[in-house]
């Protein structure tokens, strides 16, 4: 088992509801709106005794982007893809702070995006 | 080079069942008693008592299967006075084997963090320790 079938393709599950596009990586080209299941830093945290058993904290960030219409209208847009995301998330997960949001470019467009900093914990199993 | 042996060295069974997974922290202390006496010929000092503690800091498996908090909270409610083994490895080729009381796993937690739980238990006895 790994940590794309324990954790990210679950999380990516459980997001499928929102009104966005849900990718559990950073895909090579966006159809907005989106989320995508990226890391921050640190990526892995290993806080548990006993080093016979692999367990640690995942940290990630949930990219939540809409396209840059009006600044009223994508601000919008992105409270509720936001808000949405944050009703969605599973059980299990630490669901800590959501960034200011910014200005980024993919490709030719620009889109309004805000991180939503979450964590949780993986053990490696057989 | 110096001997380094860190938190990630240490795991301990509580009854025969492993706790380290779920563990972020488990220490075993000693109070030591020790009185002073003030005799002619001058101050005379004397061991009388030792307590020890076990603390343990897991992270909360309420409702999981084999939940370990809900082992815990059962074996306290059920057989307060019953002693449960522990054994605890510090690192490779140093154990520490001793008995303890059961006690009630804390519950809840503080909003976003994920929820831990505080044991401190009451060592019956002295620990056995075993070196190689």
């Amino acid at each position: 088992m790994t940590i794309q079938a324990d954790i990210r393709e679950p999380l990516k599950d459980a997001l499928s509801g929102v009104a966005a596009n849900v990718y559990d990586h950073v895909p090579e080209s966006v159809i907005a709106p989106f989320c995508a299941i990226t890391y921050s830093s640190p990526m892995m945290e290993p806080n548990l005794i006993n080093q016979a058993v692999v367990k640690v904290k995942l940290n990630f960030l949930i990219q939540a982007a809409v396209a840059m219409l009006s600044n009223p209208a994508a601000l919008d847009n992105l409270e509720q893809l936001i808000i949405s995301i944050l009703g969605a998330m599973p059980s299990g997960y630490i669901v800590e702070s959501v960034s200011a949001p910014g200005i980024i470019s993919v490709g030719a467009s620009d889109l309004l995006s805000a991180s939503i900093a979450v964590s949780t914990y993986y053990q490696e199993t057989e | 080079m110096a001997t380094v042996i860190t938190g990630r060295d240490v795991s301990f069974t509580i009854d025969g069942e492993s706790y380290s997974a779920q563990t972020t922290s488990a220490t075993l202390s000693n109070e030591h008693t020790v009185e002073t006496y003030q005799t002619l010929s001058g101050r005379v000092h004397r061991a009388i008592d030792d307590q020890w503690t076990f603390d343990v800091e897991m992270l909360a498996d309420w409702g999981a299967a084999s939940s370990l908090n809900e082992a815990m909270w059962s074996a306290c409610e059920s057989a307060p006075n019953t002693t449960l083994e522990v054994v605890l490895t510090a690192a490779t080729g140093a154990t520490f084997t001793f008995d303890v009381f059961p006690v009630f796993p804390s519950v809840g937690g503080t909003a976003p963090d994920a929820q831990t739980v505080t044991m401190s238990f009451v060592v019956d006895g002295v620990p056995t320790e075993s070196f190689s």
